[in-house]
């Protein structure tokens, strides 16, 4: 494994409710008029989840009704199938909720995923281009559903730094920021722009994590 | 593929071809392999405890398997430094001069030449032989010349304390001793040419010897009665082992002077003289009775 390598999330557990009872349903956010069915995920990378629940809404009639990050992530879990992340996904059928949900774990296993920022993958980026929203992360960063967002992550000081570079490098602008810390300890920017100003965001933003892990220290500092 | 991975492969090739290469993967951990003592087995016999106990020599020293030792080859390489340090040191420019003896030299050039042509360290350089013409007393009875040899080192450590013994101990016999000098690059015929030109009776040179293991400080003393060029090993007597731990200079002083003496009164020396009444005189350096255990100094130290 090297440097900027993906780093395949693990899925933890896929479970589903074909008929939840209404009052989890309405603990977990759902509307039990229309809503019946609930589909749950673990998964160990919280971010890549958020986009891949994301793409569960562009692909099949479900709602995103329930997604939170675990504190401190997923180093910390509170059992081997908690991960980093809860994320409940409701529809009107429990055929709807499959398609939804396969959607997810497609999206998962072959887009949304962090990689590593130097040899040893002791940094971490997730430098995410989100072509099309749906409808959750759309209404959560305040956009239209269709436009497209670079989704990035970091830890602290490398999302700082390269957040400044990801605004400096295309015609982006800030929809939503997440100074550190948030529940797993990142730090995290949602910019939106074209596709192709996104995806410079993006590059430009991986970049910088990069450099930052290689060089921790400006040269004036180097032997403090 | 998505965008995003096939933008961060891109990105991964551009920041992989400007930087350096990745560090190697890494090396694997070789077990060491397994710790084994070979320890110098206590099987010396008490033959070879006591006949080591009489000799410096290498006798007695014991083996480990088919080989030495590792106490008694670190010390073999030790005395041999020290012997091969011996025989290159060259005496100085000027510590003749400084130690008030008539600084003399060979023919020699130089000291690599020194050791591969021993017929130039035996005879004077025109500018030796002008300088014993106009500053050597001439008609002495007893020439004592230090010479370098084959060990500076000794020269330069116990030549002069021999040289001042043996110049007190020639005149306590009254002996008339010559002009005190010293030969650079000298071999031991030197005394040949240097005795010939002063017309001393009988010609003495001290000189380093060529080192033993761990004896780079030896002097040797060599007499000739009646010196001149074309004298042989035959027409000399001797005296070698001239340090600490051998004949100490004081006392290889007074046996010297005697030898001297006797030359003179014989008038003659090597083979021809005869040294059968001085027996008592001369000690253990005449007869063959009992020599006193030596001690080997340990230029290394093993803990056992």
């Amino acid at each position: 494994m090297s440097l900027l390598d993906p780093i395949p999330p693990k899925v933890l557990s896929v479970k589903r409710l074909a008929a939840a009872d209404p009052a989890l349903l309405r603990a977990y956010g759902a509307d039990p008029a229309r809503h019946a069915s609930l589909g749950l995920v673990t998964c160990d990378q919280d971010d890549p989840t958020y986009v891949a629940l994301d793409e569960a809404t562009k692909h099949a009639g479900v709602d995103v009704v329930f997604a939170r990050s675990f504190y401190a992530g997923s180093a910390h879990a509170s059992g081997r199938l908690s991960g980093e992340i809860l994320g409940v996904i409701a529809a009107a059928d429990p055929d709807e909720l499959d398609h939804g949900l396969s959607a997810l774990l497609r999206c998962l296993e072959r887009d949304a995923c962090f990689y590593r920022a130097d040899d040893a993958g002791t940094v971490t980026v997730f430098p995410h281009v989100v072509a099309s929203l749906g409808h959750y992360l759309s209404a959560q960063a305040g956009l239209a559903p269709g436009e497209s967002m670079a989704y990035l992550v970091a830890p602290p000081i490398e999302a700082t730094m390269a957040l400044d570079a990801a605004l400096k490098a295309a015609d982006v602008r800030a929809a939503k920021v997440f100074p550190p810390p948030t529940e797993t300890n990142f730090a995290a920017a949602w910019l939106t722009g074209t596709l192709s100003a996104c995806q410079a965001a993006a590059e430009a933003y991986a970049e910088a994590v990069v450099r930052v892990a290689r060089e921790p220290r400006d040269a004036p500092f180097r032997d403090r | 593929m998505s965008a995003t991975r096939d933008l961060v492969a891109a990105l991964k090739a551009r920041l992989e071809a400007e930087g350096p290469l990745a560090p190697p993967p890494p090396v694997p951990v070789v077990a060491a392999p397994p710790h084994r003592v070979f320890p110098t087995p206590r099987t010396r016999s008490r033959y070879a405890a006591q006949a080591a106990a009489h000799t410096t020599a290498l006798v007695g020293i014991g083996h480990v398997g088919t080989r030495y030792a590792t106490d008694v080859v670190l010390q073999f390489q030790a005395e041999l430094a020290v012997a091969h340090q011996a025989v290159a040191t060259v005496l100085p420019d000027g510590w003749a001069e400084q130690n008030g003896l008539l600084p003399l030299r060979s023919r020699v050039a130089h000291h690599r030449q020194f050791l591969l042509r021993p017929d130039l360290g035996r005879r004077l350089d025109e500018a030796s032989v002008g300088l014993l013409r106009d500053r050597a007393d001439k008609d002495v009875d007893v020439q004592p010349i230090l010479a370098d040899g084959l060990s500076a080192v000794a020269c330069m450590g116990s030549g002069l304390d021999l040289l001042r013994h043996f110049t007190e101990a020639c005149r306590a016999r009254g002996l008339g001793v010559g002009t005190p000098m010293c030969a650079r690059f000298a071999r031991v015929w030197l005394e040949d040419e240097i005795g010939q030109e002063v017309r001393a009776k009988v010609a003495v040179i001290l000189l380093g010897e060529r080192p033993g293991l761990g004896t780079g400080d030896g002097l040797s003393a060599y007499l000739v009665f009646g010196p001149k060029v074309g004298k042989t090993d035959g027409d000399r007597n001797m005296m070698s082992n001239l340090h600490a731990r051998g004949t100490p200079p004081a006392q290889a002083a007074g046996r010297l002077a005697l030898l001297a003496g006797a030359m003179i009164e014989q008038r003659t020396s090597g083979v021809g003289l005869d040294l059968s009444g001085l027996a008592r005189e001369l000690g253990e350096a005449a007869g063959r009775g009992y020599r006193a255990p030596q001690e080997r100094t340990r230029l290394v130290e093993v803990s056992r």
